[in-house]
């Protein structure tokens, strides 16, 4: 399935982002039901239904151009936004071969990788890349193997060193996040990572996903979706840039919910890497406006009845807390009450 | 752990490396390379016997770069129940196996300062394929390879081409041993120690590392257990509500895989604890022979790893 | 936004000896002489030939340097040695730990800032927490970390504090990261500007 791309779109500024029709019907919807709490809700990452966000290992959409720019962007501001320790070289070398041979496999119009031994051929049409280099020779790329790779991709990757019965953040390419900081989490343990969210911990929720993590397979991958909510189509939520997003939160009325308030969706996605035997984490955001997701009649009730019941600590922990009311408010009109069918298909 | 997601390989290459340890070149019956895979891996040979199926894990000895073949040894066990005597009388050049994907329970630690390798007999397999991962890298390292004899030491010819004198070999047949004491007391802060051989050496490395004051996490090692032979017994599957008679020469996990009922599992040699198993009745008492539960938790007797452990009992009733 | 009970925070416990170690590396400032000393009685009565391999590094806190280290120096212990002030002492730490060997125990009594920076660099040397006990005494300030422009801030002893590089009011959170040895801030008025919460002393 090739894309068309929404070349100018924006994720800043004049944020002139749009979902088409299309990518509205295959938005991720992350809530089965009518009611949200954790769970580990971790599934085989085995290719979904034609079309679907998870047809592919990794989806490339109509915002892939618009994405990449936006990275880079970032990276020219902030370049600690992408990091790597020294001892994560050989998981570098293996999240580019996924992500290259993903990509040539199966957006073949888009890229194409041709390899004669360790002399590989990258050809990224999209963004009018192409690069001969040496697999393994750092020197033969412009830049280290996962910073160049994750450029050309969307979404966040975080590498976890597996040692010590623990997984360990110690690389990344983080500039599309919900409020958390690489920069500043790199190094820590798998729950000190996770320490900031709430309720999980007591849950259990890490504990088991740890342990399962510690177990995941090579040709195995996993996924799961997370959520929260945005200001704007900004992908760029960081801690580091807060002061510039903080102020969104308080402009938000019942009026204008509809198109400032966005439902910003995580597809994650954890592959066991061979060369490493390190885990990678990619996490793959997904916005959409309250007002293109209420044009699903099913979704829009849901979403209501979820954001309506949200518990307390979830609120404030997806920093909700200034907005709420006036999201609830705006969906109102379009929840009559009427039963929702189960799971998330549009209907 | 899932059978659907096995390999299709040929036998390319066999060849008698010491009396008793036979290597196997495999390859990919569709062509190609085989899956790419870390140093200290294992992959899950599943063999189809005259009467029943064979799963044995095998690390993967060759270089993590050479993935056109894949390479097990395989050391022929005196009390095998089948797997071993099956690689060694049965397997031919020609012959086809399925295999799982690679898994690695005895990986390097990334952020060592040296690692010092020790291997006694057929437990040298997993440590080539670490070296292959070590060569270049720039953290120092020595090995220490205990064999029977020179006419044992399996692969001795490639370990001095590539390691030099970060080779060190010692024959129990001119009674040379390894001095664990001065070489585990001498290491610089940040070492990491891996072991694989025998189950008396691995003990006795695991004491005097702890006795020179190493932590846990800075001791590695691995041994897969082959399923002892036993008495025969029943058990009771309590979710899947049916019987199955476990015969003296079968595992437990064996016999539960052969009535139809699947357990999840990823090295079926005692040591990973996917299959850990929840028991529910017993009328007699559990033998366990796994490196996976605590003597505390084998004491308490109320789960069991059915891969290489079973039941001196008439019932056992398993939550599965 | 979670500012408590955050699982990065990290956890201290009343030192003990560790006499499955060999060797004992002891770091010490102010107020920390106290748990040490008590590690190393603790250790005499156990075993006296633990004590000539046991080395402490300590640093005072004000002008009174000679009771403790006479102290040290009673107790038996092979080594021990006072330094002018942290900078020095972690020098001298760094230096020992290159020519450490394996079985080597550290044991740091102090502010968390010390322990922290201690800890920061025990981790280069692949030191785990199985080789480390620490014990928090003296002032709990904070060393914080602003994620806006990245200047670490030294003694915060309040909730909100004003950070060095940038001159934001942050908040202090729980999130406490090992490698920089310090704990988040983040903007507390980001949200809506000027309104900033009581300034409020949290860490004495």
């Amino acid at each position: 399935m090739s894309a068309v791309f929404n070349l100018h779109e924006t994720f800043r500024d004049d944020f002139s982002y749009r979902n088409s029709a299309r990518a509205i019907r295959r938005f991720p919807l992350p809530f089965s039901e009518d009611s949200y709490m954790y769970s580990v809700n971790i599934e085989p990452h085995l290719p979904g239904p034609p079309g679907s966000v998870t047809e592919f290992a990794f989806d490339v959409d109509e915002h892939y151009v618009a994405e990449c720019r936006e990275r880079a962007i970032v990276l020219a501001a902030e370049p600690l936004r992408y990091q790597a320790l020294p001892h994560m070289m050989s998981s570098q070398w293996d999240c580019l071969e996924l992500i290259m041979e993903s990509l040539a496999r199966d957006y073949p119009t888009h890229f194409s990788l041709a390899k004669q031994g360790n002399r590989w051929h990258w050809i990224n049409r999209p963004l009018q890349i192409d690069q001969h280099f040496t697999f393994g020779d750092t020197a033969t790329l412009p830049r280290q193997p996962l910073d160049y790779i994750t450029r050309q991709a969307q979404g966040d990757f975080v590498v976890m060193d597996q040692r010590e019965g623990d997984l360990w953040t110690e690389a990344g390419m983080v500039t599309t996040q919900a409020d958390w900081s690489l920069d500043f989490d790199l190094g820590m343990t798998f729950k000190e990572w996770h320490g900031p969210v709430p309720l999980a911990h007591e849950l259990g929720v890490f504990d088991r996903a740890l342990k399962f993590l510690l177990n995941l397979r090579l040709g195995q991958p996993v996924r799961r979706l997370n959520w929260t909510m945005t200001i704007h189509p900004r992908l760029d939520t960081s801690p580091e840039n807060y002061p510039q997003w903080g102020t969104d939160r308080a402009t938000v009325t019942a009026q204008n919910a509809g198109d400032l308030v966005h439902l910003r969706v995580e597809l994650q996605g954890l592959w066991r890497l061979p060369r490493s035997n390190a885990i990678v984490f990619g996490i793959r955001c997904y916005l959409v406006s309250l007002r293109e997701l209420a044009t699903v009649p099913k979704w829009a009730r849901r979403v209501h009845r979820v954001l309506k019941d949200l518990h307390p600590a979830l609120v404030d922990y997806k920093g909700l807390t200034r907005y709420r009311d006036a999201a609830v408010e705006w969906l109102a009109p379009f929840d009559d009450g009427s039963p929702t069918t189960p799971g998330t298909a549009p209907e | 752990m899932n059978d659907a997601q096995t390999i299709a390989v040929e036998v390319i290459g066999i060849e008698q490396v010491t009396p008793q340890i036979k290597h196997f070149k495999l390859a990919a019956v569709a062509g190609g390379s085989l899956p790419v895979f870390s140093g200290g891996s294992h992959i899950i040979v599943v063999m189809q016997g005259a009467d029943r199926i064979h799963k044995n894990p095998y690390s993967l000895l060759g270089s993590p770069q050479q993935l056109d073949t894949y390479e097990i040894g395989v050391r022929r066990m005196e009390e095998s129940r089948g797997g071993s005597h099956f690689m060694h009388d049965r397997v031919v050049i020609g012959s086809r196996l399925e295999i799982a994907h690679p898994v690695n329970l005895f990986g390097l630690d990334k952020i060592a300062r040296k690692h010092v390798l020790i291997a006694g007999g057929i437990g040298i397999t997993p440590i080539l394929a670490q070296l292959e991962d070590l060569h270049g890298g720039g953290v120092p390292y020595e090995l220490h390879y205990s064999v029977r004899s020179a006419e044992h030491a399996a692969f001795l010819e490639r370990l001095r081409r590539r390691e030099g004198d970060r080779l060190h070999t010692y024959y129990d047949s001119e009674g040379q041993m390894i001095g664990f004491e001065t070489l585990l007391a001498t290491q610089p802060l940040g070492t990491h120690v891996y072991v694989c051989g025998p189950a008396g050496m691995i003990n006795h490395v695991i004491a005097t590392a702890k006795a020179c004051g190493w932590p846990d996490s800075h001791i590695h090692w691995e041994q897969f257990s082959a399923p002892p032979v036993g008495d025969a017994f029943e058990v009771f599957l309590a979710r899947s509500k049916i019987s199955v008679q476990v015969p003296p020469d079968q595992s437990l996990l064996e016999s539960i895989e052969a009535a139809g009922v699947e357990v999840p599992y990823l090295c079926r040699g005692g040591v990973c604890g996917f299959c850990h198993t929840r028991v529910l009745e017993l009328d007699g008492d559990l033998i366990h022979n796994d490196h996976f539960l605590s003597e505390a938790d084998k004491a308490k007797g109320n789960s069991i790893m059915p891969c290489v452990s079973r039941a001196h009992c008439k019932r056992l009733v398993l939550d599965l | 936004m979670l500012v408590t009970g955050i699982k990065s925070k990290p956890v201290y416990a009343p030192l003990q000896a560790d006499t499955r170690g060999r060797y004992h590396l002891m770091l010490g400032m102010g107020v920390g002489a106290a748990p040490l000393l008590r590690v190393i009685f603790e250790m005499q009565s156990a075993a006296a030939r633990v004590l000539k391999n046991t080395r402490v590094l300590y640093v005072p806190d004000g002008g009174s340097a000679t009771p403790e280290i006479e102290r040290f120096r009673a107790a038996a212990v092979g080594n021990a040695q006072t330094f002018p002030g942290t900078p020095a002492l972690l020098e001298e730490f760094r230096s020992t730990l290159a020519r450490s060997l394996m079985g080597t125990r550290l044991y740091v009594a102090g502010t968390e800032s010390f322990i922290g920076l201690a800890m920061k660099i025990a981790l280069e040397f692949n030191l785990n927490k199985d080789e480390i006990r620490a014990e928090e005494c003296g002032t709990s300030a904070r060393r914080v970390y602003c994620i806006h422009c990245r200047a670490t801030t030294e003694n915060v002893r309040t909730n909100i504090a004003s950070c060095v590089g940038c001159g934001r009011w942050l908040l202090v959170r729980d999130h406490y990261s090992r490698r920089l040895a310090a704990y988040m801030g983040v903007m507390v008025d980001a949200e809506a500007p000027g309104e900033l919460p009581p300034l409020k002393e949290m860490f004495l």
